[in-house]
């Protein structure tokens, strides 16, 4: 039997450019911040989790072990953790795991993408010429998703301008758009149809780490936990026949293996907020679908009703989401150390009222990796 | 025409550093001449670090010099250089502990020949005429060899450093890609049927990857230059290092008649885009054969189309149901 754990502490870096400081700069300003909001130093780590996406985005191989002087990991384990986009919540789930099993009771999970050393889109085309990139990847699935589900093009600029409003209220945000609205969404160039520029994420720097303690840490630590109370993963191949592109089955099984392990039977009414993955603005709707929070055909009507803005019944991406930084690596683990900050209580200008508990999730690859997680301001919390 | 070879392909990009409050100074030494290192209790250490490898403390940033004069603690002798190596002769990589310095720094020795080099040899260091602020613009004489230097500094801080990183791969073609390799230049598609599921996978992995089932030659088939369109995207290119592309194109995965799975990132630029529609039916219209080329066709990528099929032509058959299709748009 797993024993409990919980986030006990927060760190993140501001995820514009950061030509002032070095990779192992970067980390080390994130893993300090959640060190001390733990109550902890570097001496009380038992173990370091490393996660990033591919290592051709900065061109610096096993970047875990030249990390290891500035995130004081020399002599003590440390683990590196590969899931493309997702790794960031990949990753915060190794570490929760690590102090699930009892081997661990203080474990440090760090991740960062500096996109400014390098070109995603150079990477994630081989290094070749015409390559199709992720927007490109993902765009005829959008407009297949478009077509199943009938939704109307106002859709994907709606979310567009809802997550950067909430981005105004977060100072990590790498965007702070002033006066963003739906004209200047549908108005911004065009890179992969349906996709407009402002219905992408930008290219951020940035480093997120979490302290994941035991439940003894986790009660005598200085400030409120957020108990882990459930975690799924799941992948399925980029590319066979018969695959749903739109609704992947991994992410599908993915969300209820979560729910079940959660106790959740109505995940609408019995998460309070969410922080998805959604690297361009129609994936708000897609995954609401493709995670079971809604029906078919439902996500894109919830969020035009407006029930995923900040104030809504299901707020969706209170920080601003990936749409609003993208330090790659790290986005997934943003995701999750955001549904955390809100079970704290301290989210600062985007706290959701009364939120007790909250969805972090990731996904990664041709829409192939998943990995979620669940938190909430207790370790037991009770679902009607 | 060009035959089947050898996967040859290098990966290349030039990537940029922040070079920080320890690496800076140390480059922007190197630039002006002088070699640095950082104190770290009561050691010196060089090359300088940023943070202390005992307590992961950030070390103080106030360099000190070291050198120019160091010795060989150890070392190996590169008798063929690579390109990318320090010098186009052959030299030494040696671990040098500098005057001043108490952990060794790896760099190259210009030795003229192997038997002038032995550990504990005494070495000075030499910086080049052209220097940028690289580890680059340094390299290490036998001490006797040293001529005086009169360099004057830069003006700037190196706060960047650019290196163009690269990676030359070669590998022989998986024989499914090489009787698939045979095949484009015969102007035919080969694929394989999964004799555990009956799918055609084109072109193939040479295992079925849901039945983790192997495919042989046995398993070949040939499918059609013609099919339908499952999915298709327009890009506007990203302009990085590398990047031919200028103006947007399509690219677009097609399900071959005969085919379970589709053929994906197709170049397609004759069809108009306002024109173009999954569900489309087009067909291959094949380069002469003396034109056909296969050598931008590796183990990893798709199907090296753009070097044996000069364009995609509608049919002008009735489109294909689009919904269908959507199950085989990757």
């Amino acid at each position: 039997m797993a024993r409990p754990s919980a986030v006990v502490g927060i760190g993140q870096t501001d995820y514009r450019k950061r030509l002032d400081v070095t990779l192992d700069g970067l980390v080390r300003m994130a893993a300090i911040e959640a060190l001390d909001d733990a109550g902890m130093t570097f001496a009380d780590i038992d173990a370091i989790v490393i996660g990033k996406a591919p290592d051709a985005l900065e061109g610096v191989m096993m970047p875990e072990l030249s990390l290891a002087d500035a995130l004081g990991a020399v002599g003590k384990p440390i683990h590196r953790v590969h899931t493309a986009g997702s790794v960031g919540a990949s990753t915060a789930i190794t570490g929760a795991t690590m102090v699930e099993s009892g081997r661990y009771d203080r474990v440090l999970v760090v991740c960062y993408e500096k996109q400014s050393e390098g070109n995603a889109t150079w990477a994630l085309s081989g290094g070749r010429s015409g390559g199709q990139g992720a927007g490109g990847t993902f765009a005829p699935w959008i407009r297949s998703y478009i077509q199943r589900s009938g939704a109307p093009d106002h859709i994907g600029w709606q979310v567009a301008v809802k997550d950067r409003q909430n981005a105004m209220k977060n100072p990590h945000a790498h965007l702070h758009i002033e006066n963003i609205d739906i004209d200047t969404v549908k108005n911004s160039p065009m890179l992969w149809d349906p996709l407009h520029f402002l219905e992408s994420c930008p290219s951020s720097d940035g480093a997120a780490a979490v302290v994941i303690g035991s439940e003894d840490v986790a009660r005598n630590g200085p400030n409120r936990p957020a108990w882990i109370i459930a975690h799924a993963k799941r992948t399925e191949f980029s590319s066979f026949p018969g695959r749903d592109t739109v609704k992947p089955q991994a992410g599908v099984d993915c969300a209820e293996a979560l729910y079940k392990k959660a106790g959740i039977t109505d995940p609408l009414h019995q998460i309070d907020c969410a922080e998805l993955y959604v690297p361009f603005s129609w994936y708000e709707p897609m995954w609401l679908e493709g995670h079971l929070i809604t029906p078919e055909t439902e996500g894109w009507k919830l969020t035009d009703s407006g029930a995923t803005a900040l104030d809504g019944s299901f707020p969706v991406n209170p920080s601003g989401g990936v749409l609003s930084s993208n330090p790659i690596g790290a986005s997934g683990l943003i995701r999750c150390l955001e549904a955390a900050n809100q079970v704290r209580g301290t989210a600062g200008d985007y706290q959701v009222d009364n939120a007790r508990v909250a969805l972090g999730h990731a996904y990664g690859g041709a829409a192939q990796y998943f990995a979620m997680w669940i938190v909430a301001s207790e370790l037991s919390p009770q679902f009607n | 025409m060009p035959g089947i070879q050898d996967v040859s392909m290098t990966l290349e990009f030039p990537y940029q550093r922040t070079t920080g409050p320890v690496i800076g100074p140390f480059l922007t030494g190197l630039r002006d001449g002088k070699i640095l290192g950082s104190r770290c209790g009561d050691r010196v250490l060089c090359p300088p670090l940023e943070y202390d490898p005992d307590t992961s403390a950030p070390l103080d940033t106030d360099l000190v010099e070291v050198g120019p004069g160091g010795t060989v603690r150890s070392w190996t002798w590169v008798v063929e250089p690579t390109r990318k190596h320090p010098f186009d002769h052959p030299f030494a990589f040696a671990m040098i502990l500098l005057d001043g310095a108490d952990t060794p720094l790896l760099h190259a020795v210009d030795a003229g020949a192997s038997d002038a080099v032995s550990t504990g040899m005494r070495v000075a260091a030499q910086f080049r005429e052209e220097r940028t602020g690289a580890i680059t613009d340094v390299y290490f004489v036998p001490e006797g060899q040293a001529k005086a230097q009169d360099i004057t500094p830069g003006e700037e801080p190196v706060t960047i450093s650019e290196h163009l990183i690269g990676l030359h791969i070669s590998e022989p073609l998986y024989p499914h890609r090489v009787r698939f390799a045979q095949g484009l230049l015969d102007g035919r598609i080969l694929g394989q049927r999964s004799p555990a599921s009956g799918k055609v996978y084109v072109p193939s992995n040479g295992y079925d990857n849901m039945e983790r089932t192997e495919m042989t030659e046995a398993d070949d088939v040939e499918v059609a230059d013609r099919g339908a369109v499952s999915s298709f995207t327009i890009i506007t290119p990203v302009q990085y290092y590398g990047q031919k592309e200028t103006e947007p194109y399509i690219r677009a995965s097609i399900l071959l008649d005969g085919a379970d799975q589709p053929i994906i990132g197709v170049d397609v630029r004759d069809i108009p885009v306002d024109e173009f529609r999954v569900g489309m039916r087009v067909q291959a219209v094949w380069k002469q054969p003396d034109d056909r080329d296969v050598a931008e066709l590796g183990n990893r990528f798709g199907g090296a189309w753009e070097g044996v099929i000069d364009r995609w032509e509608p049919t002008g058959e009735p489109d294909m149901d689009p919904r269908p299709l959507q199950e085989f748009a990757f």
